[in-house]
């Protein structure tokens, strides 16, 4: 080994050290007040509960995990499914799933439209979408109420209008949990799939019509399977944070119509029963998981098709 | 209008959805900012085009409070996450992969892959716990929280930035005699700086709006300026509210305003 | 301190030897040496891919040898760190700093070596008129033409009087107009500075204009080493007469060998002097090379040494390519100088017969 060679791996040694040393505050802070957390939380959900919330330090228990899909009667102590939790589950991964089809109905149209625009006005049609983004979640959550609530803009346009004639319930209700956040995640709909229409190679359409297509058929069999991957990416970015949804369904959805997060908040809160929180949270990380195993897989495969 | 051409990139009707998502979009916030010059005492009527509610907003001890710790947290949050942010996107660009790369990467973009509720609750166990054995309350639970998940979005432009950086010019400093930390000090640090800003901004926009993380986090009386609205929420809403959400909206629009500018004179 | 800045300084000599440089799998160099001589103008010439780059990087010092040492005027500067060379380079892309003005990157070298705001200033003064820069000194780098972003780039790697100069394809960006007044520019510099420039370029033509000696690499090693006329004229190999210009290869059979010269038969069964550049012995066989140039183009007769056929004749202006069928069935192709204007007096399949002029015929190294 010459000596270059040598100074060439003590110089590569150093550098990664020091790649260590300055990643290190980032992964500390994020170690402690993010990933260190859940893994507390976890060891939390195989604990007995206190009788004042929090745990019962050192106690394992498997109720928490057991409470999440199973109840025990009161009277004869068998278990039964625990109906009113999942039929939470159900509803949040229901309202996800259709908050992510509505952005999609509305986001796709949205975001091809911006990409054909001119380069100059394009600019000004994504700034506009990200004013919204990143204007704070809550206050556009209270927009959202401000429009649907009984003497809210909507029921009073619909009654000025004649078309009814008193005002529609819409403040909670499963309608108003999807209306708001269908209304809140939009941008993360429109921002992806803009991104993807505009990388795309519009001679590719170009020799679609050569080809005898027609525009629906060149939507259908060229545009979309291009922009497949912004597709996916824009309803994993709606689909997480919709199952996750707390203050949506907190303010709009009011106290019968709860999702997941909802639902763990009260174990914290009112239920006292941390352990059960502690679970319904792994169980909706697991949730998360599950669709991002998905995205990976599918964006991978939909990068490397029409390279 | 007469079509000179058949435009290949137009499809029916895309134009017609387009305007009724904007439309969407933007008549919530309108109605919004609108009913925050109300003059009457409640939302449910309309009494004239006042400004009472920012006055009776501003004058809110409760809000100033809140306003203030809000911003102070924002500031201590996105001035620490940009920090550690720009030493690990120097610490994960711009090299060959070496064992612990893929760690990095997902370590760092870990609070974006999570619920938000999932992470405060977990955030509530451990530190009131904490809170219990040190007996400290502060506001440096919630700066710490903030930051770690402030990192990811200041790291975004950094990383983006240095990976776009053409390497010649550091290598052209270091053939100028530069040594490591003076190609860092007058090449790579100039260069990276409206990247730097913007990850500051992102930071500082992402901390103001937190709702969910500050309330778990949060002891008693420390309303930030979202955990106070949603208190608010609960109750019978006054114009007040929108006063409040729409200076709120004021601010962050003008960053990303200013964020959008600075992006642009970069490219 | 005048003394630094003044002409005909002492330009370093490069000494490599026996480089080898992996990456990962991959060979990029394979054993070179080479021995840069003190102020020349030395130029690494070959196809993209053929280690010239990665040669000129470990004399910079951005990339370490795998094995073998680099030696500057003698001493093993192998391990040293790019900024502890007195060597400088002037990048492809110029990689002027964008974020300094004109002054501020040429004195960029000079400040980091911790010189006097005095001698930087003056320094970048004498710097800017060196390249027909005056009064630039304030104009932001990213307003420059790209000729001008060159002279800049130059100017930079040339302030700190370095031993030697890298280029690294510098003029590939300009345009052809510009690239040739460049060329000159470059040769001016390199004879009142005085300091060892060494240039990469896969650009043949770059090559012979400006060098005092050219190495010619392919795949990771040198070919040939020598001054202009040697490399075009007395191509050692088929690759290196094939990268440079035009050439026609004749199959042939060694009848006489005497001195340095040797006399060959070709199949036309005409025989010619060639020179050699190794061993060959009589009735070897072996490759010969003919440029174009050196070939003329007649009527049929007892001078001509081949025979054949055009196949296509091509105009070009300054002179005409007759692209010519012999009769073995190779083809040779004659370039002809249009000395008079007006028709060149030959036809499609016409027969002909073509002469060469003395001393032209190279054998190839096997």
């Amino acid at each position: 080994m010459s000596g270059a060679q040598e100074a060439a791996l003590a110089v590569q040694k150093q550098d990664i050290r020091s790649r260590w040393l300055l990643s290190a505050p980032a992964l500390l802070i994020i170690f402690f007040a993010a990933v260190g957390p859940l893994l507390v939380m976890l060891l939390y959900s195989f604990m007995a509960k206190g009788d004042y919330g929090d745990v019962r330090f050192g106690e394992f228990s498997l109720d928490g995990w057991v409470s999440v899909f199973f109840q025990r009667d009161i009277f004869d102590d068998t278990l039964g499914l625990a109906d009113a939790h999942l039929s939470i589950i159900w509803r949040s991964l229901q309202l996800s799933f259709f908050t992510t089809l509505l952005t999609l109905i509305l986001g796709f149209p949205t975001a091809y439209f911006i990409a054909t625009r001119p380069p100059h006005s394009r600019e000004i049609w994504v700034f506009l979408v990200t004013i919204p983004f990143w204007t704070n979640l809550l206050i556009r959550t209270f927009a959202m109420q401000q429009v649907i609530r009984n003497e809210g803009l909507l029921n009073n346009a619909l009654i000025w209008l004649g078309v009814i004639e008193r005002p529609l319930q819409i403040m909670y209700t499963d309608t108003a949990n999807l209306l708001g956040m269908t209304y809140v995640y939009l941008p993360l709909m429109v921002l992806p799939l803009y991104a993807s229409i505009e990388k795309l190679d519009f001679r590719l359409v170009e020799a679609g019509y050569d080809l005898y297509a027609s525009r629906l058929q060149v939507l259908r069999r060229i545009v979309i399977p291009l922009v497949k991957p912004g597709i996916i990416a824009g309803s994993i970015l709606v689909f997480i944070p919709s199952l996750g949804a707390y203050v949506i369904p907190r303010v709009l959805g009011g106290g019968k119509n709860m999702m997941l997060g909802n639902l763990i908040e009260m174990q914290f809160g009112s239920g006292r029963n941390w352990p059960l929180g502690a679970a319904m949270s792994i169980t909706l990380m697991a949730l998360v998981m599950v669709a991002l195993i998905f995205y990976v897989r599918n964006a991978s495969r939909g990068g490397s098709s029409h390279v | 209008m007469f079509k000179s051409h058949f435009d290949i990139r137009s499809q029916p009707g895309f134009g017609l959805i387009t305007l009724f998502t904007f439309f969407a979009l933007y008549l919530p916030i309108a109605a919004l900012v609108i009913y925050s010059f109300n003059g009457a005492e409640s939302l449910s009527r309309w009494d004239g085009f006042s400004a009472r509610w920012f006055v009776a907003a501003w004058q809110n001890a409760a809000v100033q409070d809140a306003a203030i710790r809000s911003l102070v947290i924002a500031i201590w949050a996105a001035f620490l996450a940009t920090i550690a942010a720009t030493m690990a996107a120097l610490a994960t660009t711009r090299t060959t992969p070496y064992r612990g790369l893929t760690f990095k990467y997902a370590l760092i973009n870990q609070p974006l892959m999570v619920p938000e509720i999932v992470t405060a609750v977990a955030l509530l166990i451990v530190f009131s716990r904490i809170k219990v054995w040190t007996g400290y309350s502060g506001l440096g639970y919630l700066v710490v929280a903030h930051t770690a998940f402030c990192i990811p979005f200041a790291y975004l432009p950094i990383r983006a930035r240095l990976e776009s950086m053409d390497l010649t010019l550091e290598r052209a400093a270091a053939d100028l005699y530069a040594t490591r930390w003076q190609t860092f000090r007058h090449v790579t640090l100039p260069l990276l700086r409206p990247a730097v800003i913007a990850g500051f901004m992102l930071a500082f926009v992402i901390s103001l709006d937190d709702v969910v993380i500050t309330e778990f986090v949060k002891s008693g009386g420390q309303d930030t300026l979202p955990t106070y609205m949603l208190g608010q929420l609960r109750r019978e809403t006054t114009p007040e509210i929108n006063a409040i959400a729409t200076v709120f909206l004021a601010l962050s629009t003008a960053l990303v305003v200013v964020f959008f500018f600075i992006n642009r004179k970069k490219q | 301190m005048t003394e630094t800045r003044t002409t005909a300084a002492h330009g370093g000599a490069i000494g490599m030897h026996g480089i080898k440089k992996w990456f990962g799998n991959f060979q990029a160099v394979d054993d070179v040496t080479l021995d840069i001589r003190s102020n020349e103008f030395f130029t690494l010439l070959g196809p993209s891919g053929c280690g010239k780059t990665t040669l000129l990087r470990m004399i910079a010092g951005f990339e370490l040898p795998t094995e073998g040492q680099v030696l500057l005027d003698g001493v093993d500067i192998s391990s040293l760190l790019p900024n502890q060379r007195p060597v400088n380079t002037v990048f492809q892309n110029y990689a002027l700093f964008p974020h300094l003005t004109v002054a501020e990157n040429i004195g960029f070298g000079l400040k980091m070596l911790g010189k006097p705001r005095s001698e930087i200033d003056s320094v970048v003064k004498d710097m800017l008129k060196l390249v027909h820069l005056e009064g630039r000194g304030g104009n932001p780098v990213t307003q420059l033409s790209g000729g001008q972003q060159q002279r800049v780039a130059l100017a930079r790697a040339l302030a700190p009087r370095p031993k030697v100069l890298l280029l690294d394809e510098p003029l590939s960006a300009l345009d052809l107009k510009l690239r040739k007044s460049m060329q000159m520019e470059l040769k001016r510099l390199q004879t009142e500075t005085g300091i060892t420039f060494v240039f990469v370029t896969h650009d043949q033509e770059e090559a012979l204009t400006m060098s005092d000696r050219i190495a010619v690499m392919s795949t990771g090693t040198v070919r040939q080493v020598g001054s202009p006329w040697d490399i075009y004229d007395r191509p050692a190999e088929r690759f290196v007469a094939d990268f440079i210009g035009e050439t026609n290869f004749l199959e042939a059979e060694v009848v006489a060998v005497s001195g340095d010269r040797a006399r060959v038969r070709l199949s036309s069964g005409a025989e010619i002097p060639a020179t050699f550049p190794a061993d060959v012995t009589p009735g070897g066989k072996v490759t010969v090379v003919i440029r174009p140039e050196h070939a003329q183009v007649g009527t049929p007769s007892p001078a001509s040494v081949l025979r054949g056929i055009i196949r296509e004749i091509v105009y070009l202006g300054t002179d005409t390519h007759f692209h010519i069928r012999l009769e073995d069935g190779t083809t040779f192709t004659v370039r002809q100088q249009n000395a008079r204007s007006g028709s060149c007096g030959f036809s499609k399949d016409d027969a002909v017969g073509i002469s060469l002029s003395d001393d032209v015929a190279q054998i190839l190294r096997d």
